[in-house]
């Protein structure tokens, strides 16, 4: 019974020995080949050049801190309980006097650590973070010898300070407009 | 040490008197009026100890009366007190406005004192007089339908008597 | 029973309550924070605004607070009217004009009581632009955090803290937009039940300080069901972890025990289970020092001591649970094994437990003692000895005045009206203790003497309320003129109670007590006798021992042992050191089951590390007999596992050795030990099930789950299974109702604060939906014919050159653990010698703080001089367990210097 007209015959007779030479089938598989040497790449020569990403883009992890290079982070743990991977944990610890240059505010993540072979990378710990301390940076595709490196501690993900290396905060801030990580 | 003198401690043994045995923490209103009366116009913490250790209270029951009410002064206060008031019927008559000019013509916020001590601004919470708003009490007696220009005329009037008074 | 029509739809409810309790009890979700089951309603905050109808045909209504509106036959009410709904939104927007928004640094920030209410009354959207007012915060004292811009003015805390709790120190200052609640300036809140300022305060202005030191979520935290070790009470707690630290310790709603409160002791005592003392390996002592031991090994060497023919003596613990101390006993025999406190001790806890079983007077349990209107306190300082016994007591000293407010017809729930008719008045209360005590100060009589003269003066009230009773021979006046009116005010009530205790180890002192007890029972009072014992396994304890540790030293003065096994029990602290020291040096090896180093390990052999509540499970039995099981909290990464877990692997062939579960260790002691029985009864066993789902240890929002531990093993293990309860060390289980002896935390949809146990109460303020947790081992019986105790002491001379010195009883320092926890350590009190200024200055002594001399059992003691007057001559006060008075046992007499 036929369901649809789409059904395609398939030719099943035994192959004649001219066939059986693959002479024409070869040919047939260089030319194309050999027309996608004159064709446009569809690769790129990562890491060397890189794609630019839409502007929502999800990559890896960063810390935020304040214009005045404060950590915004008050390990208020709400993107801990966002984490659909429950792949963030962290520990807080209370500022002390003379640390107010350092903390944004009286509370700071002392321990702050996301398990990267778990992250599934949906942004969720963005959005629920009260305090734009973290967003996911247009940083992508990290490697490492050994499973332990992916475990991310505060140190890998905290932003440069834009105080004192303004360079390096800049390209860690990535294209992103600024506006979308909260540091107007 | 502060302390009454013989005729005002008769006073209080008064207005204990006036309640029942055993019941003196009753007394307290009208003994901080007493000792604010005595000791300088205002309650120091000194004060309202020595009306604690009158009355037998804890002094932090004193505390907690005499910071409740907005006729004890909890700082010195100024030989003229304006308290505005700046609940609702007087606030929509504009008493902030007032509030605002009477702390620009004597250089004070609310709450504080002019340096020569003549003036301190407060506010006040209802002082039932909504029918006259925007109003103040001055001392014992209340200035209604304020303006602007009415506030001169009474700080002038205040420097006037306190001038003559000197 | 009344009908009450809520929306329309007709509800019947019990008599005597008001519309807020009946809507919670109902279900309903209805916004509020200045009511409190405990504390009542003032219709201060305006919160649970609803719309009060006249009759049915009433269309309009008006606004009327729930709280202070009786539920009379045909009140009818709407919650869900839009003009109540508008009302309570607009409502908790004022309230919240000042509050800061700070949640996310906010330590009650996912168990706010007003994050939940504002999302319940629907305000979502803040409109007011201007400056929010500020204040400065005070400090507290090591155990709260004070942040009092975060105040939303309910009162709730100076009405807990003064009214219901008797506190001197807290109070509110100022008026309308300006209202401090604080200390007059910074220094330490006194009261002993400041703590439960961080339940009772809806929103974070009193806060946890030791949880800041460590501060996890609650969603977050990983706990268990259990019960406070600090002192006999054995007061419901619930006990939290995280990393493998416990984190707090937060009260667990038992409406028989400690209802929803706690004392400090128990709630910010728990940190020495996270001491860098603790033990967590197993130890053997080689060449002088102790060495880590692979866990075989030591039960091989252990066992090899133990062989045949070896003499073996097992010394049990009133702090280890029924189960360490009962499986002890089975590992060295019922002759070998003593029960871990002096004879002095262990018979008069024998005495106790005797007039439990066989006197026909109640022992009410601490939530019942709240209902008496008339105390007799006899020799205990109960504020320091079994702290939330005063909280109970301090509430029946209101209740015979409070019937003058009942008499026209104020509800119990009207608290501003039943205040303002009884103010600060207090009903009979009577205290005779040695030295003046705390609760002195609502007492209507107080006595202090020595123990004998404190008894002769309970068996003096006893002669006067039965008089067939052998009278009191040389009484003098004045303590006859107090007895008369003792027992006259007993008399005159319908619920006297009567408490005692073991505290001044004095046997008169407990004979009294019962005495004066009996006779108001054949007088037709329902009187109730409450005993307090030292520890919070005492009962549990005695109950399976014949002997005490001096029977032990008199055992092994006469043959060495060759093996001591001491369970979960610093000697040094409860039988003195020179006991100590004998008992020590006469087993040739000593084993010791233990928590922390002490005195006690460093004389040792071998250690094993023994889990505190934390980590073990276990059954206790407390005061009144009540046996309540507590839970591990976890399985800690350690080799640190419950002590009866240690013993029971030791007591099996090694070769075939076979884990046994909880369950059947319980099986095996109440089999042998039948008067025991209900204790299987206490919670579920481990197989039970909801459905198929074990009971969660984890609210459902636990987050971190594969990073938490990922720092230190990348692939995850798997989570350790609970065999000994039905709990799960996990999220997963059933998240509904939970049986209430393994609820192990408080969660509703919408009520995420600690006031969602009003969802778990059968009507709010009432009992657990399935019966409080606990089971009673005895009950009186009306028939039996109790004995009197005929032994009257002769009054106290005090000596010319000796002195008597007594115990005196510190909350913070008097036991044994908790002292070790850091912010109960900054409140322990100076060591100090007490004395009368009389006595003092007999010895020449006469500034205060001055130092003196005495010798305790050849040694030399050196403490500064405190003078108390209340301290009757002759007669010096200790406080005991302090590190500088460890070692002491009580009571003793002692010449002084200066």
């Amino acid at each position: 019974m036929q369901l649809t007209q789409r059904a395609k015959h398939v030719d099943r007779h035994p192959m004649t020995w001219i066939e059986r030479l693959y002479f024409w089938n070869i040919l047939k598989g260089m030319l194309i080949t050999l027309r996608h040497l004159f064709k446009r790449k569809a690769t790129i020569n990562f890491p060397e050049q890189k794609r630019s990403f839409s502007s929502v883009f999800r990559g890896l992890h960063v810390l935020n801190r304040d214009e005045e290079g404060r950590e915004r982070c008050t390990a208020c743990g709400l993107c801990a309980v966002a984490c659909p991977a429950e792949a963030i944990t962290m520990e807080a610890a209370e500022r002390l006097p003379g640390e107010e240059q350092l903390y944004r505010e009286e509370k700071y993540a002392a321990k702050y650590e996301i398990n990267m072979l778990r992250c599934i990378f949906c942004g969720l710990c963005e959005e629920a973070c009260p305090k734009d301390a973290i967003y996911l940076s247009q940083t992508f595709a990290p490697s490492n010898y050994s499973r332990k490196g992916f475990i991310y501690k505060k140190d890998d993900m905290l932003i440069p300070n834009p105080l004192t290396e303004p360079e390096t905060y800049k390209k860690a801030l990535g294209e992103r407009p600024a506006k979308m990580i909260g540091n107007q | 040490m502060i302390k009454f003198s013989e005729e005002k401690l008769k006073q209080v043994e008064k207005i204990i008197a006036r309640y029942p045995e055993g019941k003196q923490k009753s007394a307290l209103l009208p003994v901080l009026h007493l000792a604010q009366q005595e000791f300088g116009g205002w309650l120091s913490p000194e004060t309202m100890d020595y009306v604690a250790s009158l009355l037998g209270l804890l002094t932090i029951e004193v505390y907690e009366v005499a910071t409740f009410y907005s006729m004890y002064n909890l700082k010195p206060v100024g030989k003229y007190v304006f308290e505005v008031c700046q609940t609702g019927p007087c606030i929509t008559r504009g008493s902030d406005d007032i509030i605002k000019y009477i702390g620009e013509r004597l250089g004070i916020k609310p709450g504080e004192t002019t340096p020569d001590g003549l003036f301190t601004l407060k506010t006040a919470e209802c002082l039932g007089a909504c029918g006259y708003a925007p109003m103040m009490q001055m001392g014992k007696g209340f200035k209604e339908h304020l303006t602007k220009e009415k506030v001169d005329e009474i700080i002038e009037e205040c420097r006037r008597s306190a001038a003559i008074n000197n | 029973m009344a009908k009450v029509f809520i929306d329309d739809i007709e509800y019947e409810v019990p008599d005597g309550k008001n519309m807020l309790e009946v809507c919670l009890s109902l279900g309903f979700d209805l916004t509020y924070f200045c009511w409190h089951p405990a504390l009542h309603s003032i219709g201060a905050c305006r919160q649970c605004g609803v719309i009060n109808y006249k009759d049915e045909n009433d269309k309009r209504g008006r606004i009327t607070m729930a709280c202070m509106l009786p539920a009379s036959n045909g009140t009818r009410i709407s919650i869900e009217a839009k003009a109540a709904h508008d009302f309570r939104a607009g409502n908790i927007e004022s309230l919240m004009l000042n509050h800061p928004h700070d949640c996310p640094v906010c330590d009650e920030g996912g168990e706010c009581h007003l994050q939940d209410m504002t999302l319940m009354s629907g305000h979502n959207y803040r409109r007011y632009r201007f400056k929010k007012r500020t204040h400065t915060n005070q400090y507290l004292g090591p155990f709260l955090n004070h942040e009092m811009n975060r105040c939303i003015q309910c009162y709730r805390c100076v009405r807990f803290y003064k009214d219901y709790a008797g506190g001197k120190d807290l109070d509110v200052f100022a008026a309308h937009d300006d209202i401090y609640f604080g200390r007059s300036e910074d220094g330490v809140l006194e009261n002993e039940f400041s703590g439960n300022l961080v339940e009772v305060c809806p929103t974070g202005v009193f806060t946890d300080k030791t949880l800041k030191q460590h501060y996890t979520r609650k969603w977050d935290l990983t706990s268990a069901p259990s019960v406070c070790h600090g002192c006999s009470l054995g007061c419901n707690i619930l006990a939290s972890q995280r990393y493998g630290t416990i984190r707090r310790i937060l009260t667990r709603y038992n409406g028989d025990v400690n209802g929803y409160f706690l004392c400090d002791r128990g709630r910010f005592g728990y940190e020495y289970t996270n001491s860098k003392k603790r033990i967590i390996k197993a130890l053997k002592r080689v060449s002088g020092t102790y060495q880590p031991i692979e866990n075989g090994n030591a039960f091989e060497e252990v066992k090899a001591l133990m062989g045949e023919g070896k003499k073996v003596i097992g010394i049990g613990s009133p702090r280890a649970s029924l189960e360490s101390n009962f499986l002890l006993k089975e590992l060295v025999g019922e002759n070998n094994f003593y029960g871990g406190i002096s004879n002095t001790e262990g018979n008069l806890i024998k005495q106790v437990i005797d007039i439990l079983k066989k006197g026909k007077v109640k022992t009410p349990s601490l939530a019942e003692a709240k209902g008496y209107d008339a105390v007799f306190i006899v020799g205990e300082d109960v504020t320091n000895t079994a702290p939330m016994l005063a909280l109970s007591l301090r509430q029946a000293a209101k209740n015979k005045p409070n019937e003058e407010a009942f008499a026209i017809r104020i509800p119990l729930w009207n608290d501003v009206a039943i205040r303002e008719i009884v103010q600060e008045r207090t009903g009979p209360f009577f205290i005779a203790t040695v030295h003046h005590t705390k609760l002195d100060e609502i007492s209507s009589g107080s006595f202090y003497g020595h123990p004998d003269n404190i008894a002769r003066l309970g068996h003096a009230v006893a002669q006067k309320i039965n008089n067939n009773l052998p009278s009191v021979p040389d009484a003098d006046r004045e303590s006859a003129s107090l007895s008369s009116s003792i027992a006259e005010a007993l008399l005159a009530a319908k619920k006297p109670l009567i408490v005692s205790g073991t505290s001044l180890f004095s046997k008169n002192v407990i004979e009294a007590a019962a005495n004066v007890a009996y006779a108001l029972k054949e007088q037709g009072k329902d009187v109730g006798l409450i005993y307090t014992v030292p520890e919070a396994n005492s009962v549990g304890m005695t109950l399976l021992s014949e002997n005490f540790v001096d029977d032990a030293i008199a055992r092994v003065e006469k043959e060495r042992a060759d093996v001591l096994l001491i369970l979960e029990n610093d000697l040094y602290q409860r039988i003195g050191k020179k006991d100590s020291e004998a008992i020590l040096k006469r087993c040739n090896q000593v084993v010791a089951f233990e928590n922390l180093e002490n005195e006690t390990t460093n004389s040792c052999d071998y250690l094993f590390p023994a889990g505190t509540f934390a980590e073990s499970t276990g059954t206790i039995v407390n005061n009144e007999g009540r046996a309540q099981r507590f839970y591990q909290v976890h399985i800690p990464r350690n080799e640190v596992r419950s002590s009866w877990k240690w013993l029971d692997i030791l007591r099996q062939d090694l070769q075939t050795a076979e884990a046994k579960d909880f369950d059947a260790i319980v099986d095996e002691l109440i089999q042998k030990n039948p008067e025991l029985q209900k204790i299987k009864e206490t919670a579920p066993t481990a197989d039970f099930r909801i459905g198929t789902q074990k009971i969660p240890r984890s609210p459902h929002r636990f987050s971190g789950r594969t990073s938490m531990i990922a720092n230190i093993n990348v692939s995850e293990p798997k989570p350790p299974v609970d065999n000994d309860s039905p709990m799960s060390f996990t999220m997963e289980g059933y998240h509904g109702i939970q049986p209430s002896p393994d609820t192990a935390f408080y969660w509703s949809p919408a009520w995420n604060s600690v006031q969602a146990i009003n969802k778990y109460q059968i009507e709010v303020g009432g009992p657990l939906h399935d019966g409080n947790p606990g089971k009673r081992l005895f009950e009186p019986d009306e028939n039996r014919q109790a004995k009197y105790f005929n032994d009257i002491p002769s009054s106290f001379h005090p000596s010319n050159d000796e002195l008597l010195v007594l115990p005196l009883y510190h909350i913070y320092g008097s036991e044994e653990l908790t002292a070790l926890s850091h912010a109960v350590k900054e409140r322990i009190p100076q060591a100090y010698i007490a004395l009368n200024e009389n006595e003092a200055r007999r010895k020449g002594l006469n500034a205060e703080g001055g130092k003196v001399e005495f010798y305790y059992q050849d040694k030399k003691w050196e403490l500064s001089l405190k003078i108390d007057n209340s301290l009757p001559d002759g007669i010096a006060g200790l406080p005991k367990g302090l590190n500088e008075t460890s070692g002491i046992g009580y009571p003793f007499r002692t010449k002084i210097n200066s």
